[in-house]
């Protein structure tokens, strides 16, 4: 399309991006065609902006004289309308603030009981460890101790009831090395245990007396003058 | 226009006009709005076949009375729904547009509330139960006694939905892990999810003397009780709950089937109710009963995933197959069964997937 200026044709961003221009006749000064070309982009964008802002505009216009009229002929009841979605939207808000809280307060707790759960296994699995070398150790010394008792007996490999007498000997020191290192063991571990009630102890007292010393003043300013007589 | 968003102006909308509503609904809503999308997208994929989505509405309708909905509740609830549906079109909201969804949704509400008015002729909207014993079988699993008032008719294997005073409108589904008794006393085991706020209520918080509120029986793992085959149960930790039901249902038949029932666990403390389950296979001829785990090098029975285990055992082409437990879990074993020759409709598996909180 050529430019044809006619006054009942609007300029339209269409029009302007379509726009051809005859080219020159040789040797006739002209212009430079990259240069129209690029003039006529900008004019077409700044069309398009113009458009947008005037649909803007008017929806703007309608609006406003749509609460206008409204306020005249039904003010209260626009407004309700109007109070009614943003209550909505206030609501919405709160509720997904509340959903958030929950679902943080789940995540939280997940993680706890996932750490938890680990940390037990943890432990079972260092207590039954530690148990078989308990019980691997008692077994060493036990068997060490039989040795030697084999080892002492003046007939030692003899036949008959020398024989006898000597493993029953040997039998009883692996059994006595044995009990003696578990006891040792065990003793160790119900002291342990004793000690950890007694810290247990020893901190809830100080955790308690702390939280009624920081509950004492807050307390006496939470409670107006006249009820502390009561 | 995002899902979420509308959702979320449709319950403001429908607690603002009728603050009464708001109590029928947990504190956190984001679950509840993805369930209302769900069955809104559906009622509108289906719109033009009413007879598909019939029973449907029809169950939805009959589900909606645990929730305490009445009949009262369906006129606010179009109200409001019509309103985010004006407020979302703007000004493509025509008179026309807002006639048809009204009597499309007369229509979804008439459906539902019929349902609803024909099982409140049979059945109570929820059932009342008193916890008679709480048993921690492990730190994570319990096994919780209790009697309802009316008696819940359901069919062994089959589920009701449980809510706990402590999580107020929160429902998760626990099997029955007995058959229907005389005294209407049911026995659920409940395996603690980590920060499931259902699971660790009930393992945790639920003392004896305490009631929970049931909903009514569903799900099809039950018994064919046409089949004369053997038949093999197979319970994943407490997914032992439904086969162990329909194992008390076996007991009572006159001559009960060859019967081999696997409970599988992580390790041997997972194994919660071997006790249980041992003495009453040394009472009965007919009842095999193995125990297996697959993370426990120190245990002396089983051991291996319950695929593997069940397989050891075959063959099981002459068995009808009941599997109860974790997604994962059953599904490894039904394609075990097919591959190892178990026609597909031998094999019944609990299908609703069961409750992860």
């Amino acid at each position: 399309m050529t430019v044809m200026s006619r006054a009942d044709q609007r300029l339209t961003p269409d029009v302007v991006q379509s726009v051809t221009f005859p080219t020159t006749r040789l040797g006739r000064r002209g212009l430079d065609e990259d240069h129209v070309r690029v003039f006529c982009k900008q004019v077409e964008l700044e069309l398009i902006r113009l458009l947008n802002e005037r649909t803007s505009l008017q929806e703007e216009v309608r609006r406003l004289r749509a609460r206008v009229l409204g306020r005249e002929v039904d003010g209260p009841g626009y407004r309700r309308e109007d109070a009614h979605i943003q209550a909505v939207g206030i609501l919405s808000k709160a509720q997904v603030t509340a959903d958030q809280y929950v679902a943080d307060a789940q995540a939280y707790s997940r993680a706890l009981a996932e750490d938890a759960r680990r940390r037990r296994d943890e432990i079972l699995g260092e207590a039954r460890a530690h148990a078989a070398m308990v019980l691997q150790e008692a077994h060493e010394r036990g068997q060490q101790a039989a040795q030697a008792a084999l080892a002492a007996a003046p007939v030692a490999g003899a036949p008959g009831a020398d024989a006898r007498r000597g493993n029953l000997e040997a039998e009883l020191a692996y059994l006595r090395t044995f009990s003696d290192v578990y006891r040792t063991h065990l003793r160790a571990y119900l002291d342990a245990l004793l000690r950890n009630v007694d810290e247990w102890e020893r901190s809830e007292r100080s955790a308690v007396a702390d939280v009624q010393a920081q509950l004492a003043p807050a307390l006496s300013r939470a409670v107006p003058g006249p009820r502390l007589d009561l | 226009m995002h899902g979420d968003a509308v959702a979320l102006f449709f319950y403001s909308d429908l607690f603002l006009r009728h603050p009464d509503t708001r109590e029928l609904f947990p504190v956190s809503m984001s679950a509840q709005r993805d369930r209302l999308l769900q069955a809104l997208g559906r009622i509108v994929a289906e719109a033009d076949r009413l007879a598909e989505l019939g029973p449907f509405l029809q169950d939805l309708g009959r589900d909606h009375r645990r929730f305490g909905a009445i009949a009262d509740h369906y006129g606010p609830v179009g109200e409001s729904l019509l309103a985010t549906l004006a407020h979302f079109s703007g000004e493509d909201w025509t008179p026309d547009l807002a006639a048809e969804w009204t009597s499309a949704y007369q229509l979804v509400a008439q459906v539902m509330t019929d349902a609803a008015a024909i099982d409140a002729r049979r059945n109570p909207a929820s059932w009342d139960a008193t916890v008679l014993s709480h048993e921690l079988r492990t730190f994570d699993i319990a096994v919780i006694r209790v009697a309802t008032v009316q008696p819940v008719k359901y069919l062994p294997g089959q589920s009701v939905a449980v809510e706990s005073p402590v999580r107020p409108r929160l429902w998760r589904y626990y099997s029955m892990a007995n058959a229907p008794r005389e005294d209407s006393t049911l026995e659920f085991h409940v395996r603690m999810i980590d920060g499931g706020p259902v699971s660790m209520a009930l393992t945790r918080s639920t003392p004896v003397g305490s009631w929970l509120r049931l909903g009514a029986p569903v799900g099809t793992l039950t018994l064919d009780t046409s089949s004369r085959r053997d038949v093999l149960l197979v319970g994943g930790s407490t997914g032992l709950a439904p086969v162990k039901a329909i194992l008390e249902q076996l007991s009572d038949l006159p001559s009960p089937p060859r019967t081999h029932l696997f409970a599988g666990a992580r390790n041997a403390e997972g194994l919660y109710d071997m006790p249980d389950l041992e003495k009453l296979a040394a009472s009965a001829p007919w009842l095999q009963v193995t125990g297996c785990v697959f993370d426990d090098p120190d245990y002396r029975g089983e051991r291996g995933h319950l695929p593997d285990v069940v397989a050891r055992h075959g063959p099981w082409t002459g068995c009808d197959a009941y599997l109860a437990g974790s997604t994962a879990m059953t599904t490894a074993v039904a394609s075990r069964l097919t591959e190892l020759g178990v026609p597909a409709y031998q094999i019944h598996v609990e299908d609703f997937g069961w409750s992860e909180s």
